[in-house]
């Protein structure tokens, strides 16, 4: 009963409702709860480790200052991946506006490679890793946005259509093109040699 | 089994349309990050350290939005009616004005009959009352009236139909006879010969900026201008009755205010 009660009183409705009422303990127990696909989904979206912890910094204190707003019957973790996506949308604006120029020492050049598999199998899942990262950082922003939601975070349609404010339709179809596009880029690692 | 069960199932074999061994790889993906343990002292420094006080801001945040915003809509009507209020006070005065005018325009050689000057003072009012109702000229084929009548508030526009519009008052309290004796309009005429290169340039101003409203109604005074301003010095009685009967028939003035009016509201 006491352990019932005690999961009741760390629901998310619970925890915003604490947390409107100036409990810090409440937003301290949303911060751990959620912080890590929250940096994860930033770091998908930017291809930046530092940018990511900057982003999901502010992406909190967006949410502590806005959290009396949240609609009843809001699901937390979709209105904080909102958050998060409005955030990173900004700093990807701001980015593609000052990186007018890539130098010979910028880390995008520094970090290229003949994306070809290194042979040590200790070196292969931190190849793997870089190739998806990298993939994903091909795509166009709306369709890793969907991409991410759906396939790295388990979102449902549901959930991205709220989090993206995309129509049902939209977010199929760029979630089918990401498919294409990174089945292409992995295939080599997933040993599927097929055509798309 | 209906066809929103189908579409269910359907999106679920297409969400499993990724194969099993690229779903391992996105499974194996990592981003080798961790959430650094200095991120929450930064979070917590802009968010519930802020708060000194958490529990009363927590509520006084959700009691005083609302009532913020109630407070702020307030100031905001009282300001309006206060400068509602301040911009209508000096009607009044004009009319006074407008009553002391008809003095100098009394057939020559002829005192002034007291009862009947008298008589003539409380005219205006029951005038203007009427021509608040009264409708502006046709704007049918204006597009957005309330765009240019924004422009009212152009000190050249507004003073100079705030004088046509006295000049139009003062001829219609013009008191004319049967007799023969002619009036002096010299003054009067003067003023519309002024008043009428004013009213060309602003029309052409406000054809130019497409102030259609404002356009029209100076082109609706321009007749009136144009014949006070050809009447001789001492007038015929019977020209400046054509003059005040027109006035009167047309309603301009009416329509001079009205026009004032809504230059006043939009203000």
């Amino acid at each position: 009963m006491s352990a019932l009660a005690g999961t009741l009183m760390n629901s998310p409705a619970d925890l915003v409702t604490r947390v409107c009422q100036g409990d810090a303990d409440a937003f301290r127990l949303i911060f751990e709860r959620y912080s890590r696909p929250v940096i994860s989904f930033i770091f998908d979206m930017v291809n930046d480790r530092a940018l990511a912890e900057e982003l999901t910094q502010e992406t909190f204190v967006r949410a502590f200052r806005a959290i009396h707003t949240m609609r009843a019957g809001t699901k937390l973790s979709t209105w904080l991946f909102g958050i998060a996506r409005n955030v990173a949308r900004e700093s990807l604006r701001a980015r593609v506006r000052a990186n007018s120029h890539v130098d010979l020492a910028h880390k995008s050049v520094m970090d290229l490679s003949d994306n070809k598999p290194e042979p040590v199998d200790g070196l292969l899942s931190k190849e793997l890793n870089d190739v998806i990262r990298r993939s994903l950082a091909a795509l166009d922003e709306d369709k890793r946005l969907v991409f991410t939601l759906k396939v790295l975070h388990q979102c449902s349609y549901e959930e991205i259509a709220m989090i993206t404010g995309f129509s049902l339709a939209k977010l199929k179809t760029d979630l089918h093109r990401a498919r294409a596009e990174m089945r292409k880029r992995i295939s080599a690692y997933a040993g599927v040699g097929y055509e798309v | 089994m209906k066809c929103e069960d189908f579409s269910k199932l359907l999106e679920d074999y297409l969400d499993g349309e990724v194969e099993t061994a690229e779903q391992e790889l996105f499974a194996r993906y990592d981003r080798e990050l961790e959430v650094p343990p200095f991120l929450w002292t930064r979070v917590a420094a802009h968010t519930v350290a802020e708060n000194d006080s958490p529990k009363v801001k927590g509520w006084a945040a959700i009691i005083t939005r609302p009532l913020a915003s109630v407070v702020a809509a307030l100031l905001l009507a009282i300001a309006v009616g206060i400068v509602y209020l301040v911009s209508r006070q000096p009607e009044p005065n004009k009319a006074v004005a407008d009553s002391e005018k008809p003095a100098p325009r009394q057939p020559k050689n002829k005192e002034p009959e007291k009862p009947e000057f008298v008589a003539a003072q409380p005219k205006p009012k029951p005038r203007v009352k009427r021509a608040t109702n009264h409708v502006a000229p046709d704007q049918s084929d204006v597009w957005s009236s309330d765009l240019a009548y924004l422009d009212i508030d152009e000190q050249e526009t507004a003073r100079h139909i705030e004088q046509t519009q006295n000049l139009l008052r003062s001829i219609r309290n013009v008191p004319t006879t049967d007799s023969d004796e002619e009036i002096d309009v010299t003054y009067d005429k003067q003023l519309s010969r002024r008043l009428l290169n004013e009213n060309v340039v602003l029309r052409r101003d406000a054809e130019m900026k497409a102030k259609f409203p404002t356009k029209t109604l100076l082109t609706d005074l321009e007749p009136f201008l144009i014949d006070i301003a050809n009447l001789p010095d001492h007038a015929r009685p019977e020209d400046v009755r054509a003059i005040k009967e027109r006035v009167q028939k047309t309603e301009i003035v009416a329509a001079l205010l009205d026009y004032q009016d809504r230059g006043t509201l939009n203000r």
